[in-house]
């Protein structure tokens, strides 16, 4: 491609640093917190939904999204950005149950994205995505959190927070946080942690949720199985969090 | 397939799967090798065998080691040599080598023999048109040391029945064999017995598989190895 | 449309099925299942291909059901004409002998008939004789052919030859195992070939002459 810078944009300054990485910091900074919990028996991951506009139709907005039947991720910062990069760990995803015909782990999707983005930091004619990321995950290890930021480390959590109020929201979750909580409590603590920050009076359509957890079926043949599982809380489901808060 | 010929078996037990396989090379009727590599390692639970071309077998899936231990005399009732195999490295087809080292690597665990059976599959597909002529046959045990087998056509169908896998040319002797010897929950020694007995009857019917047999069973304390002397001809 | 169209005559066709002989030492066992099949239509559930001859020898016919119905009716009438001219029955050899020159004497249009024929022989021991369409023929123990002829070859060599069973002392079985080992097998044929199954007709000969025995096999 001709018309395209072949010399990467993301250069070090004189004193070491990447700026590229630290706009692109700067701009999930300005994104919409999102925090993610470990519970004993799953993650939560959930994120503001904000309409600048009461004409704005409220689920047409999606910000934590299913990667694969185990993995989901939720993000802070530039949501055209964060898209790209569903696409792309979603198509990974696939290619990797092509090859194996099972969920990839966590980490294998965790280090699939984290590499995009380091990609994005060194290319030519490109500049660094402008998330950061919470992914949230069960696999045979059991769950797990991970943050992925726009120079492509990762980082694993017991829990965390991105975006705007993140510094309010951590200190928030070192206060609350206990190892010992289940996923029902993580729910909880994660909808509160939101609150905090939060600018009015929250509805189930002004936050998102999604969960892992393990999910016990029984197949055809009946044979108990257990896998795990990522799924979007609906609305009502919502609702009944918000109601025993 | 019936151009170098061959026969290789894998039997489900309790706790444990068996996988063997003949070690005659040879183009068509004439008999050149009487110790040929058709079983290999992937793991320390997983083995798996390649029945087929030679060629893809060989030069293009595998790198060849000696056999490892001199053919005897098979009797039925006298447990002979076994040993355990040391490493991985030494024992395993090149290109699945490779693409088990990386898969422990990048995920950091072992591969399941379900996983691997997959990934040798989509190896397969990966060259639907004008693929390599083996039809592979996998044999393992699961991290919870659940016995697994299954095999597959040379473009990767996978089939996973609950009692045994044959292929080769001697095919159908072998199914002949296991459908009526083969029963379920058999021990180790049993199992043994059982897929020795399956294969060297089965391949003295086909005139290009034989001239000696690998055992290997697999259980959850280690795998066992012992080669078969057959009818030589 | 002015194109020739070629018709051409086919006389063949494979019925399928499977049969089995295992010789004894004061008897022997005939078998064949009952099913006729033509590629993936079965034609009958009950059609026997194994027949009991006068002489108290028995045929086995695998291949094409007609041919093997023609060729029985000859063997047959040959075996009347037999008793006609000699004023006693046909010895099993001599029948075996008879029988691959009758498959000889068509060398160039053949029956399509692989057949076993089983008996006693002069002394009174089971004797089994395989055929090939062509007449070629050979005295054995034991012998399976058919469809599933290659599935049930290595099987008998195993249990009525012991093969590879060198810590076993070789003997010829007695009646009720060879029976079992008969069932096993046509039991296994079933499962794996899909021109076996519906029923296996089991004939033992001995010196009191022959039984029929008639069990159930797997119909699908």
């Amino acid at each position: 491609m001709g018309d395209r810078y072949s010399f990467s944009l993301t250069t070090f300054s004189p004193s070491g640093k990447l700026v590229q990485i630290e706009y692109a910091l700067a701009a999930v900074n300005k994104g919409v917190t999102s925090v993610g919990l470990k519970g004993t028996n799953g993650i939560v991951i959930a994120t503001e939904r904000k309409s600048h506009s009461p004409l704005l139709e409220d689920n047409s907005i999606e910000k934590v999204s299913v990667i694969c039947r185990n993995i989901g991720v939720v993000y802070s910062g530039m949501g055209p950005d964060a898209r790209i990069l569903l696409d792309k760990a979603r198509k990974s995803a696939q290619e990797y149950k092509r090859i194996y015909l099972e969920e990839p782990s966590v980490m294998i999707m965790v280090k699939e994205i984290a590499s995009i983005m380091q990609e994005f930091t060194q290319s030519g004619g490109v500049r660094p995505f402008g998330v950061s990321l919470l992914i949230a995950g069960f696999d045979d290890l059991g769950p797990s959190l991970y943050q992925v930021d726009p120079s492509g480390s990762y980082f694993a959590w017991k829990a965390s927070a991105i975006g705007k109020n993140m510094i309010n929201a951590k200190t928030f979750l070192e206060k609350r946080y206990s190892e010992t909580m289940e996923l029902e409590d993580a729910v909880h603590t994660a909808i509160l942690t939101l609150k905090e920050g939060y600018e009015g009076t929250m509805a189930e359509s002004g936050i998102e949720i999604g969960i892992a957890y393990l999910e016990h079926t029984t197949t055809k043949e009946g044979d108990k199985i257990q896998q795990g599982r990522f799924k979007k809380l609906s609305e009502p489901e919502i609702k009944d969090y918000l109601a025993n808060l | 397939m019936e151009y170098n010929g061959g026969a290789i078996i894998a039997m489900k037990g309790k706790g444990c799967v068996a996988i063997a396989a003949d070690r005659r090379f040879g183009i068509q009727a004439l008999t050149l090798g009487t110790d040929f590599q058709k079983v290999f390692s992937a793991t320390d639970k997983i083995y798996f065998g390649l029945a087929g071309l030679a060629t893809d077998v060989q030069t293009l899936l595998s790198n060849r080691i000696p056999s490892p231990t001199p053919p005897f005399e098979f009797t039925s009732s006298r447990p002979i040599q076994s040993f355990f195999l040391k490493t991985k490295a030494d024992i395993c087809s090149e290109k699945f080598r490779m693409k088990v080292d990386m898969y422990h690597l990048r995920e950091e665990r072992e591969i399941s023999p379900k996983t691997f059976a997959h990934m040798v599959s989509s190896t397969l597909y990966e060259k639907r048109f004008g693929g390599y002529f083996v039809f592979p046959t996998v044999a393992g045990l699961d991290a919870n040391n659940e016995p697994y087998i299954c095999n597959m056509d040379g473009i990767g169908c996978i089939t996973t029945p609950n009692d045994f896998v044959v292929s080769g040319t001697a095919e159908n002797q072998l199914y002949g064999m296991c459908e009526s010897l083969w029963e379920p929950n058999l021990e180790p020694e049993d199992l043994f017995e059982t897929i020795s007995q399956a294969l060297l009857n089965g391949v003295d019917r086909d005139a290009i598989s034989g001239w000696g047999g690998i055992v290997h069973v697999i259980t959850p304390e280690g795998v066992i190895t012992r080669t078969l002397k057959g009818r030589m001809d | 449309m002015n194109g020739n169209i070629e018709h051409r005559f086919s006389p063949y066709t494979d019925n399928g099925g499977t049969t089995l002989a295992i010789a004894g030492e004061d008897f022997c066992v005939v078998a064949g299942d009952t099913r006729q099949s033509e590629g993936y239509l079965i034609n009958s559930r009950y059609s026997p291909k194994v027949y009991h001859l006068h002489n108290n020898t028995v045929l086995a016919t695998g291949g094409m059901h007609a041919d093997g119905v023609a060729l029985v009716k000859r063997i047959g009438q040959n075996l009347d004409w037999y008793v006609h001219k000699h004023d006693k029955d046909m010895s099993a050899q001599a029948l075996a002998q008879m029988l691959s020159t009758i498959l000889y004497s068509k060398r160039f249009f053949p029956y399509y008939v692989w057949n076993t024929l089983g008996g006693l022989d002069e002394n009174g021991k089971g004797c089994v004789f395989s055929y090939d369409p062509v007449g070629n023929f050979e005295k054995l123990h034991w012998s399976a052919s058919g469809s599933a002829g290659h599935l049930l070859q290595p099987f008998l060599d195993n249990q009525i030859g012991h093969k590879h069973q060198s810590n076993v002392e070789h003997h010829l079985l007695p009646l009720d195992k060879v029976l079992k080992i008969v069932k096993d097998a046509f039991n296994g044929a079933t499962e794996r070939d899909i021109y076996t199954g519906d029923f296996v007709e089991i004939f033992i000969i001995t010196k009191d002459g022959v039984k029929v025995e008639k069990h159930d096999l797997k119909k699908d």
